[in-house]
């Protein structure tokens, strides 16, 4: 829990390249300049490659020219059109004598057509060619030009399913690498955002890229991040889950210590407050890090929405977050333990409902709960037509049978679908499955215990809680360690002119975000003039 | 060791932990017998009676939803009187616990209901466990059931309220005074030298042929039960007598506790009454000494509404005004003495707290009046004088119905 721990793994010596085996030997040769020998090795290394193409033609009274690429992530079309085409029948241009090579001759060439690199190594014409690069080879030639073309199958920019809001933009990121960080360029468009990137997954080769905003971040956050990632060693990388799972401080925590979002604004407003997000190829899903247990509970929509009313609502989302956690637990420890705590009336109607029920409280709560996350995760995983079908069978049968036919207490159920709403108002998902998850223990220590069970496990999560840290920011901050200037951004959202400072444990450097006086006002202006 | 097997072991420790405490102290809803009002009787060879109103849960109103299915015949009464005898409570509880299915809950008692055979023969012998316990609440109102018993109060039903303890207490509270304060003024004013207790009264029965200040008879008939009068006790917390409801409004009014009352004053010129509704009722006690004489000045402020006018006056006059203000105030001034004379020649208890205002004021010369302070009360010159403000006539000035050269301009 503490940033000592961290230490301790960084000083391990790690085994060269444990996965897998050594690279083979002649893949870090120089290419020759024989062309059909040349051929010939790299139909060795992707020998049972049925995806790879090999496209041989001659320029007329040149060499003959070889194109190597991968069926499906390259777009050849253009090339042929462009840049093929003329040279296959018009030839090249003056004479062969003056204009030096012929590769030469074609990189002048294929680079208005892309961007054109040449390349010796077995070994990284391999990779650019797994990658989606196209190659060209030339006979004659001791080099291979790798051309940066594109082209593979992606999906349109559409709305985030998982993270909706009535106001606001409406695109979300998609699975390509270079779109989603574009999609942040055009919304920030400065010189200081600053975009590292590497490479993860023995197999997979995943492109990874670190976005922050220099002169805002954190340099020690910053290098805490680097660190973290390039310490992976990994097979594959297919979602941010599996690097999040390496580079979080805390793996036995409940609580997420690293935000996920599908949206690009809500990157770049965290990119502004000094935090730094972490792309991963393949998946629209970034990483946004550190992360704050306040900003688990902030929607997108609270920055759109005018403050006043973000305000209330933020008030009623923090209710609703205790009600998720607490509900079942309370009422459980309140009617078997505290009966006097309960006002009379409210306890005589709960006695007659539980009339005749066999179960005790505990278990009969404890059944609903498990039965209301059974139902919850058949919704999910159900297609669409069978997803209503579930949820009718979950209201008739659990809520409404049941306790017609006395299994369960009407309260019961009444307090098991309050939770329910509840813990789905928490604006991030894994947020709230924290709380959904530690909801099972506190019921289990207020049925044994009453109100001290759930004292005592309160106090267990709040300890916890405070102890926490994302990337070595405290995860409670502002509440903990207290920085009144941003308390202003937690239990109310304050008004955007008020906001003059970023959040301070996570900024470095360029600390104001916002220059006093600028309240809006009948006299604001005047006096300026 | 390895961190999962470190997080296992401390794991079931805690577990273990936990269930070895194994759910004690914990009883399910329907296995609690709550009573929401309780009776304290006299029985046999000095030994108590208690009984209790347990509540039926299901037979409460419309909550019947998932409960044993039958319904329908056998009582319709949500609730039955239990009891049980012995040597004090407790004891008495416990026997009253072996005709019981489910455990006695007695967190739950708004109302405790004294006989008035028991309160004759005095509280002190009862009033410990009520704040012993720690599982019940001093936020308890206690009546005395004017000639009865208290199981025979907590068996009448009463026909606005599904327990009819609850009944209780809200009639109690409608006359304006602050609910479940009974239990600890009980035992604040026990304390004092210069306090006697008060207590409202109970009777059966709804059916009073007179206004209310005639009939104070205990139980009549009717359904239902009314309050009737105050309870006065002597410092030994003794019975002495009732003084009627009017006067104990009064008496209350004097303590500061009234929080609403409704004075009603005729008006002699006018041949008619005017009644004035006050919502803000203010008291204050000055005494002062003229050689050993205890003198006592009771200031009485009350504000509120003109609700109803049966004189030719036209209240939107101010002298009318006046004239209707002076009438309420002579009228309050003599309804208050005589309300004091009374107590101090019945019963020579006070229960006025007078005792308690000049030991504040004058605490050397309260230590000798200590001692026998009942027959200084006695003696004490008391003086009333009620300052009565209208602040509101309602919406006309002059009754509608009048004839235009009626109305008193």
């Amino acid at each position: 829990m503490k940033i000592p721990m961290r230490m301790k793994s960084k000083n391990k010596t790690v085994p060269r390249n444990p996965l897998g085996r050594p690279p083979r030997s002649d893949q870090t040769d120089e290419i020759s300049d024989d062309l059909s020998a040349n051929e010939q090795v790299l139909k060795q290394i992707f020998r049972n490659s049925s995806d790879l193409i090999y496209r041989s033609f001659t320029i007329p009274e040149q060499a003959r020219v070889l194109l190597v690429y991968v069926d499906g992530l390259v777009n050849a079309d253009m090339l042929n059109q462009v840049a093929l085409q003329p040279l296959l029948f018009e030839g090249l241009p003056g004479s062969a004598e003056n204009a030096g090579s012929l590769g030469t001759l074609l990189k002048d060439r294929l680079g208005a057509v892309a961007q054109v690199k040449p390349v010796q190594k077995i070994n990284d014409i391999v990779a650019s060619i797994l990658k989606g690069e196209l190659a060209v080879l030339i006979d004659g030639e001791p080099q291979v030009l790798l051309l940066s073309l594109g082209g593979f199958e992606k999906r349109a920019i559409e709305e985030p399913s998982a993270e909706l809001s009535v106001r606001g933009p409406r695109d979300g990121f998609t699975e390509a690498l270079r779109t989603n960080t574009s999609l942040i360029r055009r919304r920030i468009r400065s010189e200081k955002l600053k975009m590292e990137s590497l490479t993860l997954g023995q197999y997979s080769k995943t492109d990874i890229v670190i976005a922050y905003l220099e002169g805002i971040v954190s340099e020690s956050v910053l290098k805490e991040v680097r660190q973290r990632l390039e310490r992976i060693q990994i097979d594959g990388v297919l979602e941010s889950g599996y690097i999040e799972e390496f580079i979080e401080d805390v793996p036995w925590s409940p609580f997420p210590q690293i935000q996920n979002t599908e949206r690009p604004d809500v990157v770049c407003s965290s990119l502004l407050e000094g935090k730094i997000a972490i792309f991963i190829d393949n998946t629209p899903f970034v990483l946004i890090a550190p992360m704050s247990f306040w900003s688990g509970l902030q929607a997108v929509e609270d920055y759109y929405e005018r403050s006043i009313y973000t305000s209330f609502i933020r008030l009623i989302r923090f209710a609703l977050l205790n009600i998720s956690l607490l509900f079942p637990s309370l009422f459980v420890s309140l009617t078997t333990f505290h009966q006097q705590l309960v006002p009379t009336n409210l306890l005589i109607s709960v006695a007659a409902a539980r009339e005749g029920v066999p179960l005790p409280t505990v278990i009969e709560t404890l059944l609903m709960e498990f039965m209301f996350e059974g139902l919850r995760e058949a919704g999910i995983r159900l297609p669409k037509p069978i997803g209503s079908a579930v949820s009718i069978v979950g209201a008739l049968v659990i809520g409404q049978a049941a306790v017609q036919a006395g299994i369960v207490s009407a309260s019961v159920v009444i307090i098991v679908a309050t939770t329910g709403i509840a813990s789905f108002a928490i604006p991030r998902y894994n947020l709230g499955t924290a709380f959904r998850l530690l909801r099972f223990p506190m019921l289990i220590l207020a049925g044994v215990l009453g109100l001290y069970g759930v004292i005592a496990g309160m106090f267990l999560i709040v300890i916890h809680l405070l102890g926490l840290r994302s990337f070595g920011v405290p995860y409670m901050t502002p509440i903990s360690p207290h920085t009144p200037e941003n308390m202003k951004d937690v239990w109310i959202r304050a008004p955007r002119w008020s906001m003059h400072r970023r959040p301070l444990l996570s900024t470095a450097g360029n600390k104001r975000r916002v220059p006093e006086g600028q309240q809006p006002s009948p006299d604001r202006g005047r006096n300026e003039s | 060791m390895n961190p999962m097997r470190k997080v296992g072991r401390v794991a079931l420790a805690l577990l273990t932990l936990v269930l070895s405490a194994g759910c004690w102290d914990s009883s399910e809803v329907n296995d609690l017998a709550l009573e929401l009002a309780w009776g304290i009787d006299t029985a046999k060879n000095e030994d108590l009676m208690i009984s209790a109103q347990v509540i039926a849960p299901f037979r409460m109103g419309s909550a019947e939803g998932g409960s044993s299915g039958g319904g329908g015949g056998g009582q319709d009464k949500p609730y039955f009187v239990m009891s049980g005898i012995g040597k004090d409570t407790l004891d008495a509880v416990q026997q009253m616990q072996t005709k019981l299915s489910r455990q006695v809950y007695r967190a739950h008692r708004r109302v405790i209901v004294i006989g008035e055979a028991q309160a004759r023969k005095g509280l002190k012998k009862v009033l410990d466990t009520y704040s012993r316990d720690p599982n019940l609440k001093l936020r308890s109102d206690v009546f005395i059931v004017k000639g009865g018993t208290a199981k025979e109060f907590l068996n009448v039903a009463y026909p606005l309220e599904d327990i009819p303890g609850i009944g209780a207490l809200k009639e109690y509270s409608q006359i304006g005074t602050l609910k479940e304060m009974g239990l600890i003024n009980l035992l604040i004013s026990s304390i004092s030298d210069g306090n006697c207790p008060a207590l409202p009264a109970i009777a059966i029965g709804s059916d009073t042929t007179g206004p209310e200040d005639t009939d104070q008879d205990g139980s009549s008939g009717g359904e239902g039960f009314r309050i009737a009068g105050t309870a006065i006790f002597d410092n030994e917390l003794k019975l002495l007598g009732y003084i009627k409801g009017s006067e104990g409004k009064l008496l209350r009014w004097i303590k500061g506790e009234l929080s609403k009352l409704i004075v009603t004053a005729p008006i002699e010129e006018e041949e008619g009454e005017v009644s004035l509704d006050l919502n803000k009722l203010r008291s204050k006690v000055l005494p002062r000494f003229e050689g050993d004489q205890i003198k006592i000045q009771v200031i009485l402020k009350g504000q509120g509404m003109i609700r109803e006018n049966n004189t030719n006056l036209d209240l939107m006059q101010p002298h009318n005004l006046t004239i209707a203000e002076e009438a309420l105030e002579k009228q309050v001034e003599t309804s208050v003495s005589q309300t004091i004379t009374k107590v101090q020649e019945e019963f020579g208890a006070d229960v006025f707290e007078f005792g308690e205002v000049i030991h504040r004021k004058y605490p050397s010369r309260w230590k000798s009046l200590r001692e026998d302070w009942d027959a200084e009360f006695r003696k004490a010159e008391v003086s009333v004088k009620a300052d009565l403000t209208i602040r509101r006539i309602g919406v006309t000035g002059p009754s509608l119905h009048l004839k235009e050269r009626n109305i008193q301009k």
